[in-house]
């Protein structure tokens, strides 16, 4: 299949996708178990890399600029701003496509390949719809508090190695990540993210939705899933950021 | 009743299903026989619509399928039940939520009338033990009688089994042929069945098809079954040693 095939297959399947849902209730019950799987279960992972990499970038930063020309707040400076701009959107939407999209593609290729998709299709549902949807509402409407607190974790990240290591006080880092707020960042990380969560969820779902074959297809739709689902996010985030901030 | 008008389909350069005509009577259980690879799934895909034939039409009941609005095919999908050869049930869901799938999304039944349906169902294929398990953690007779609980839930009139038996115990295979006869008879379904099993054959056979390479090679019942002077039929009947000791006494 060529690119041009995928696109309108994609564009076809999100037209399907949203649509009304048939049962309201049962939507939102699934919206819910969604937001769990998808999100919540998220929050681990995301204190773990945000926590290390905020840590690892005060250090690395403190380390590059021994330049007395430079006030020593601008670690805390640029390792906030870095973590707005970069860090807690793109970088961890990025790992967020191995982990989510990886679920979502295992998880409806799986159905799809044991004939579960069929089984709901014979009985008149709506499967993309019924499948799909709720899994990027779910996502799409979390990831805004997975972006605030990676934020959170990664600024404190730093904070630790201003509290123990001599690299710099924690009252300057602290000086140094409340210098020259821009607060246009949070929201522009934000709104990335959102496009991101909607690439991640509908390609890995896309993917999954078109599975054939075996065991060995449904990791293939997994990878598939993945590496798009991250190359769109880079792309994505080139136009996003000439959009929002140039 | 189905009837089948001249079903032709093909996968890019192989045709899969060369013209089929026939008809799927009303209480009885249909019965499409043929070799693995003959074309039999592909049929009952064509004819339950999960796959649109290139050519031909399907009519149910003076309903033709091709000519269907969508709101029309959806309303049909809730007169079909179906059986697949996994058993096809969601793994995410207990047994008892798979049969209130259906009802939860398209029975008009308040939630305890839905519930009592559903108990029925599964009391009904004699599983009114295993409600809240989940389907990992029965055995393969327990799912396909599952399945055929969710299958039955709405009431449907036309019930589709895609190779029921496969995978099966010779006991458990007769139990769930003689619960798809039992349940034909009781809601007045067309039952159409896709096998290779010859036990379920000789059981249920009430309108038999062979389907050899894609093409209706021969029609009857289990009674003519026996005596056709059709070879690629006999080939395929008496391909059992023990079908063959059973003719010979």
């Amino acid at each position: 299949m060529n690119l041009l095939q995928h696109v309108g297959r994609y564009s076809l399947l999100m037209y399907q996708t949203f649509s009304v849902p048939q049962r309201w209730k049962l939507f939102l019950k699934q919206t819910w178990t969604e937001i769990g799987k998808l999100g919540a279960d998220s929050l681990p992972i995301t204190l773990i890399i945000s926590l290390f990499m905020g840590a690892v970038m005060t250090m690395q930063v403190q380390l590059n600029i021994e330049n007395p020309l430079l006030p020593s707040y601008t670690v805390g400076l640029v390792t906030r701003d870095t973590l707005l701009l970069e860090f807690c959107s793109s970088i961890l939407c990025l790992i967020l496509a191995g982990k989510v999209g990886s679920n979502i593609a295992s998880e409806i290729g799986t159905m799809r390949i044991s004939e579960q998709i069929d089984a709901m299709e014979i009985m008149g549902v709506n499967t993309a719809n019924f499948i799909i949807l709720p899994k990027i509402a779910g996502f799409v409407l979390f990831i805004p508090f997975l972006v605030v607190y990676s934020m959170f974790c990664g600024i404190l990240g730093g904070y630790f190695v201003s509290l123990f290591t001599d690299l710099i006080t924690p009252a300057t880092y602290i000086y140094g990540i409340q210098y020259w707020f821009v607060p246009w960042y949070v929201y522009y990380s934000l709104i990335k993210s959102v496009f991101f969560a909607f690439i991640i969820s509908s390609v890995s779902s896309y993917y999954g939705f078109y599975a054939y074959g075996g065991a060995l297809d449904v990791g293939k739709a997994s990878t598939n899933a993945v590496v798009n689902s991250s190359i769109l996010i880079l792309l994505f985030n080139v136009i996003l950021t000439k959009i929002l901030l140039t | 009743m189905i009837l089948l008008e001249d079903i032709h389909k093909s996968f890019e350069e192989k045709e899969v299903l060369k013209g089929i005509s026939t008809i799927f009577e009303t209480g009885k259980t249909n019965l499409i026989i043929g070799q693995s690879g003959s074309g039999k799934t592909v049929l009952l895909k064509c004819v339950v619509g999960l796959l649109k034939p290139d050519s031909g039409d399907i009519v149910y009941d003076n309903r033709r399928l091709a000519e269907m609005e969508i709101k029309e095919r959806t309303y049909l999908r809730s007169e079909l039940g179906m059986l697949f050869q996994g058993s096809a049930l969601f793994d995410s869901m207990s047994i008892q939520d798979n049969v209130l799938f259906p009802l939860r999304l398209f029975s008009e039944l308040n939630d305890s009338d839905k519930a009592k349906r559903a108990k029925y169902c599964l009391d009904r294929v004699g599983l009114n033990d295993s409600y809240s398990l989940f389907p990992a953690e029965i055995s393969g007779g327990m799912q396909k009688r599952a399945a055929i609980a969710r299958a039955i839930a709405l009431n449907p009139k036309y019930l589709f089994c895609d190779e029921p038996n496969s995978g099966l115990d010779p006991l458990t295979s007769i139990k769930i042929d003689e619960l798809i006869m039992d349940i034909t008879q009781e809601y007045k379904m067309t039952t159409v069945i896709n096998t290779h099993d010859m036990n379920s054959v000789v059981t249920m056979g009430e309108n038999i098809i062979f389907i050899y390479q894609g093409s209706k090679e021969w029609e009857g019942n289990k009674d003519d079954l026996f005596h056709s002077k059709n070879a690629k039929l006999n080939e395929f009947v008496f391909a059992s040693k023990f079908f063959q000791k059973i003719i010979k006494a």
